[in-house]
């Protein structure tokens, strides 16, 4: 195009930044490392801040990382955030599982599509949370978990956007 | 993995299946873990306490931070209302004199009373102090960091308790950190009584930062609001005497108490050790028992 060589800056000799193949597993421990500020909550409505990374990621792209590295992401995030061990590991290795086999049977999406999967994924992770916190025995009536789940599902697009943005940065858009 | 047709190359067609293959290996690794970590939890003390320990100075350092800025918001609001909060403390403090004479001349009456029943005290010693410097942010479970570990002396199971009532108790150590299960946590369970009457009652987190408490025996409704519960010794963990909750809101058959000693504002926290190790020890290891 002619008006392209207005704008200032040049698209050519523009390339991926050599580390972009690992920002966004980076980004999703550092998600998980949000735990660790010195926020004292008591009722517990934070969103599980690693989960949103990493469904924003997946979302977003089909291959932000080699599948199997779901796994390890999800035992770090069970470590630094006091999950049961494996609980991560095994919701976030099914839910790279389950959007695939969404991703075959989509025709399209939008942003609102995506929106409602993740809701979807966001529930089950409450739901998963909540059936394990009863197994250990701390079992509280299920309407406890909407609040939380209102807000993740709220904070959702947030989380999407800002991975948007670190997807072009990494790929220097 | 996301294409549904890899095309005729034979090495995609390979690949998109040895990444179904891992992936769902993840998934059977994490039903292990977690099945793990259901059926025996101590497991996983070591790997979790070398997690606190990496995660526990930063949070500290931040938290310093974020007291400092709390404090210089608080110390600007008390110049405010500096007159006014002037009178007020003068006329609490002529107050608390008056009640200070009464407590001391009832401590020399209970003084003089032990001595001639020859109770035996429990000396109170401390394992170690630190700060709540964290918490658990989003699960159904209460937990909070505390910046004391195995170093200071702290171990898997003590009692938690800050100058204004009881915390909870340890159930994560690392070497630098560990991690306490509040009061208001669903498992914690704490024998506890009333203040007025000393009415033995159950003490239950609910999850969201308040605790239910419920007589133990079934009948009349004895709370008020305002009333404050008190661990009561019993099961040997806790020791008796601590506060734990004022009770804020009554429900058919008990009532929900909020606990004294808010995690959030707590300064320090003491870490002691259990008040009959030998009971705990008992209910800890039931096999031995015929």
């Amino acid at each position: 195009m002619v008006r392209a060589a207005l704008t200032g800056r040049t698209r050519i000799g523009r390339e991926p930044a050599p580390y972009a193949p690992y920002v966004p597993a980076a980004t999703v421990i550092v998600a998980t490392l949000l735990s660790a500020l010195p926020i004292i909550s008591m009722s517990g409505w934070f969103p599980d801040f690693g989960y949103l990374a990493f469904i924003s990621w997946r979302l977003l792209r089909a291959d932000p990382w080699p599948p199997w590295w779901a796994a390890p992401l999800g035992l770090i995030n069970d470590l630094f955030t006091g999950y049961p061990i494996g609980l991560s590991v095994l919701l976030w290795s099914a839910t790279m599982l389950a959007l695939d086999l969404i991703d075959r049977r989509t025709m399209w999406r939008d942003y609102w599509i995506e929106w409602i999967v993740a809701s979807v994924l966001l529930a089950i992770d409450q739901w998963l949370q909540w059936r394990i916190a009863a197994l250990t025995g701390a079992s509280v009536p299920f309407w406890r978990m909407v609040p939380p789940l209102v807000i993740s599902i709220c904070v959702f697009p947030v989380s999407a956007w800002v991975v948007a943005r670190v997807d072009a940065w990494r790929l220097r858009r | 993995m996301a294409t549904a047709r890899p095309g005729w190359s034979r090495r995609a067609q390979y690949g998109l299946f040895f990444s179904f293959l891992a992936v769902i290996a993840g998934i059977i690794v994490g039903l292990l873990l977690l099945a793990l970590s259901l059926v025996a939890p101590q497991a996983y003390n070591g790997v979790k306490g070398a997690a606190l320990d990496l995660t526990a100075p930063v949070t500290g350092a931040l938290r310093e931070v974020v007291s400092t800025t709390e404090g210089l918001f608080t110390g600007a609001g008390n110049y405010w209302d500096a007159a006014n909060q002037n009178a007020k403390l003068k006329r609490e403090r002529q107050a608390m004199l008056r009640r200070m004479v009464e407590a001391k001349a009832i401590f020399q009456e209970n003084r003089q009373l032990k001595a001639t029943l020859q109770l035996r005290e429990h000396g109170r010693e401390t394992i170690a102090t630190g700060r709540i410097v964290g918490s658990s942010f989003n699960s159904p479970r209460r937990f909070a960091i505390l910046s004391a570990g195995t170093k200071d002396g702290v171990r898997i199971g003590m009692p938690v308790r800050s100058p204004d009532g009881l915390v909870g108790r340890i159930i994560d150590a690392g070497a630098l950190a560990s991690r306490v299960l509040l009061v208001s946590d669903r498992a914690n369970i704490v024998p506890s009584r009333l203040l007025r009457g000393g009415i033995p009652v159950i003490a239950q987190g609910r999850g969201d930062g308040t605790i239910d408490v419920r007589p133990l025996e079934v009948g009349r409704n004895p709370f008020k609001r305002g009333d404050i519960i008190i661990t009561s010794g019993t099961g040997g963990l806790y020791p008796p005497l601590v506060p734990i909750g004022r009770v804020v809101k009554l429900d058919d058959d008990g009532a929900i108490a909020l606990p004294l000693a808010d995690p959030a504002n707590t300064s320090f926290a003491i870490v002691e050790p259990p008040f009959e190790p030998a009971a705990v020890a008992a209910e800890a290891s039931p096999t031995d028992a015929p």
